[in-house]
């Protein structure tokens, strides 16, 4: 594209920028106000964990967080699909071994930290499961070519087991009469806990699988 | 009977994950999926046609703070239209992918695609739906570049690039309804858009702009389609049906809910207007391009081009007919067109996968032997062509029958024209790829060579041909139950 095209081009996007930025201003300022985050406030007691960010994504729109999930899954699956990983780096020298070997641990507890945490303060699965991640990117890097994974029947396992706890959970309060994804109050922060904990290992292992890039 | 919905969404997401755990069986278990997945969506078709619309409160916290899903006629007749492809798809795919280690691969992603279909067409809620519309965007592109060739890696990256660019420009119509009223239930937004009048227009109008080109990009509406074409025509056979049959219809489906629905007070005659003249250059476009590809899925893929431009050209036609009859039937005819194109085209992609893999190509003019050793499979590709023409008695017959009359009745005689030049332009790529069955070469006393193939394609023409033609009757009864504000 010659550059006399992209000016044009900047500048019409710079005007469609300004026009909906115009919008945006006449939207908020019609109607000031939070919106839904009172109602949602109000309802965070009877939510079963005390973050309201944990309330939104696992209790009032946990469907959406379920299919989140699947979009994080159908994206490993599409990089299994495109052929094996590349081969492996060279190992590491010995400063950057011992790192390794202190970082990991810490990450791994690190996570396990910011999952229980979720419950009462900003936190949660996907932190946690991107802390996970980030311990097989460093195992990864520090010349273990598998990244710290199991083997890949358990790699597809562990991968599935989020959405797969998730969608059990909301299967089995709908067979309970409660309905799909409605859980009883007295046992929120319970059955929010154990869909995390899937969760967080999932999306660890996703995403260490997807740095690996292919098929294991 | 509400859970009847997310269980219409759950069964094929299980399905999904349990093939990706258990990939040495991962075709018995597809297989068995696609058969729970659609007696499930038969329930949700018969329970609605027993009672009318249903919804769903997930999490039992009501709107606006939850999330809802509902499943009105519309909705209904595109779930079940999807059920029927994709169930003949998955068993078509069983021998398709017989040998081959890519069926590993195919099944978990293929039946994601098929539930987070399932999750668009009973989405109630705009921002469930840019979640569904990025899990579908991601596993078709991912199950598009499936034969790992170089040019089907390009055209589907290229794909998802297009595809997410969609449904980024959709989310910022999103946000800047929830920014405006505080909420994101479609019903309710809807309640609240026809109430705020004059007040809220610029907002109005430029989320509806946003929205509708988001999804416009998605659904390959002219000149968007540019992406659809090489994506299309480069995956594997029961990939292509779905993208053409399916997942384009996804994106169509939503622009008809917030047209008809969701922006009904606001959406102008003249804005749908030039939705309808896109649609109509579509359906010239795409028609030509047809007639002119060397390729026979190339062909279809272009062919889908003209096709979804029908479907557009509806949009202003009901703008401009008060309700009533004439515009009930205008909806009826639109979901009709769209039913009888998902099960025409799908059809004609697995018989041309069909073609492609006995002749080791697709090139239209070096197919004459081919098409004679393989009688099922040519009467499939005519039986979709005639569907796809229009002609007596498929279902698009009716629906075209119907726009002509539609048209009439608004004075807007033009689109009679490009309904004509689309349907001579379809009759003569038909024709053209029919003609090399008339050869001299030998012709095989069995009809059927491989049942397991050809069966369910000729399903699915037949479908389209005879039963949405011969019974569009319960059709109305079905959208005049449940369509509610729609219709």
């Amino acid at each position: 594209m010659s550059r006399d095209w992209s000016l044009l081009l900047g500048m019409l996007l710079a005007l469609l920028a300004c026009v909906l930025l115009w919008v945006l201003h006449g939207a908020l300022m019609d109607q000031p106000g939070p919106r839904l985050a009172d109602l949602a406030a109000a309802n965070v007691p009877y939510s079963g964990v005390s973050n309201p960010v944990t309330s939104v994504l696992l209790n009032f729109r946990a469907y959406d967080t379920l299919l989140e999930l699947a979009v994080v899954l159908a994206a490993l699956l599409g990089i299994w699909a495109l052929g094996p990983a590349v081969p492996g780096f060279q190992p590491s020298g010995p400063v950057l071994a011992s790192m390794v070997s202190w970082i990991v641990p810490l990450l791994i507890l690190a996570g396990g930290y910011m999952l229980w945490v979720g419950g009462h303060a900003p936190g949660g699965a996907f932190q946690a499961g991107a802390l996970l991640g980030a311990a097989g990117v460093i195992l990864r890097l520090g010349g273990d070519p598998r990244a710290g994974l199991p083997d890949e029947t358990m790699q597809r396992w562990l991968a599935v087991a989020g959405t797969a706890v998730f969608t059990l959970v909301g299967l089995a309060l709908a067979a309970a009469g409660e309905g799909f994804l409605t859980y009883p109050t007295d046992w929120a922060k319970w059955l929010i806990l154990l869909i995390e904990t899937a969760a967080t290992i999932a999306i660890g292992v996703t995403l260490a699988a997807a740095y690996v890039g292919g098929r294991p | 009977m509400t859970d009847l919905l997310p269980l219409a969404v759950a069964v094929p997401l299980l399905a999904a994950l349990l093939v990706t755990a258990l990939p040495r069986q991962a075709a018995l278990l597809g297989v068995l999926g696609a058969a729970a997945t659609t007696l499930a969506a038969g329930a949700v078709l018969t329970a609605v046609w027993l009672n009318g619309a249903l919804t769903a409160d997930l999490g039992g916290w009501g709107v606006p703070l939850g999330i809802s899903m509902r499943a009105n006629g519309f909705a209904a007749a595109l779930l079940a239209m999807t059920a029927l492809v994709a169930l003949a798809t998955s068993v078509y795919a069983t021998g398709y992918f017989a040998d081959s280690p890519k069926a590993v691969h195919f099944w978990p992603l293929w039946l994601l695609l098929w539930a987070s279909l399932n999750a668009l067409l009973l989405a109630a809620d705009l921002f469930n739906l840019f979640v569904t519309l990025e899990l579908l965007g991601l596993c078709a592109a991912a199950l598009g570049a499936l034969t790992g060739s170089a040019d089907a890696v390009k055209a589907n990256l290229r794909y998802l690039l297009v595809g997410l660019l969609g449904s980024t420009t959709y989310l910022m119509g999103v946000a800047l309804l929830y920014s405006a009223y505080g909420a994101l239930d479609i019903a309710l937004l809807a309640e609240h858009i026809a109430a705020g009048g004059d007040e809220n227009n610029a907002v109005d109008a430029a989320a509806l702009t946003l929205m509708t080109v988001g999804l416009a990009l998605k659904a390959a509406l002219f000149p968007l389609h540019f992406w659809l074409p090489p994506a299309h025509a480069n995956a594997p056979a029961p990939v292509s049906a779905a993208l053409s049959a399916l997942v384009v219809k996804g994106a169509v489906y939503i622009i008809v809910i917030l047209w008809l629905e969701l922006f009904a007070s606001v959406a102008t005659a003249s804005a749908a207007m030039v939705l309808g003249l896109l649609g109509a250059a579509g359906v010239v476009w795409g028609s030509w391009r047809a007639l002119r590809a060397a390729r026979l899925k190339l062909m279809a893929a272009y062919s889908t081009v003209a096709q979804i431009g029908y479907l557009f050209m509806f949009l202003p036609l009901i703008a401009a007919t008060p309700p009533g009859p004439a515009r009930d039937n205008l909806f009826a005819a639109l979901v009709l067109m769209a039913l009888s194109h998902g099960f025409a085209k799908a059809g004609f992609f697995l018989a041309a996968g069909l073609v492609q893999q006995q002749a080791g190509h697709d090139r239209i003019d070096d197919l004459g032997g081919t098409a004679q050793q393989m009688p099922a499979t040519t009467f499939t590709i005519g039986l979709c062509g005639s569907a796809l023409i229009g002609l007596p008695p498929s279902g698009s017959f009716i629906g075209k029958w119907l726009m002509m009359q539609g048209a009439i009745e608004a004075g807007q005689w033009w689109w009679i024209v490009v309904l004509l030049i689309g349907t001579l332009l379809a009759a003569a790529y038909t024709f053209r790829v029919l003609s090399r069955a008339f050869g001299l070469e030998p012709t095989p006393l069995r009809f059927v060579t491989d049942a397991r193939s050809e069966i369910p394609a000729l399903m699915l023409a037949l479908t389209a041909v005879g039963v949405l033609g011969l019974a569009a009757g319960p059709l109305w009864t079905l959208l005049g139950l449940g369509a509610g504000g729609a219709a």
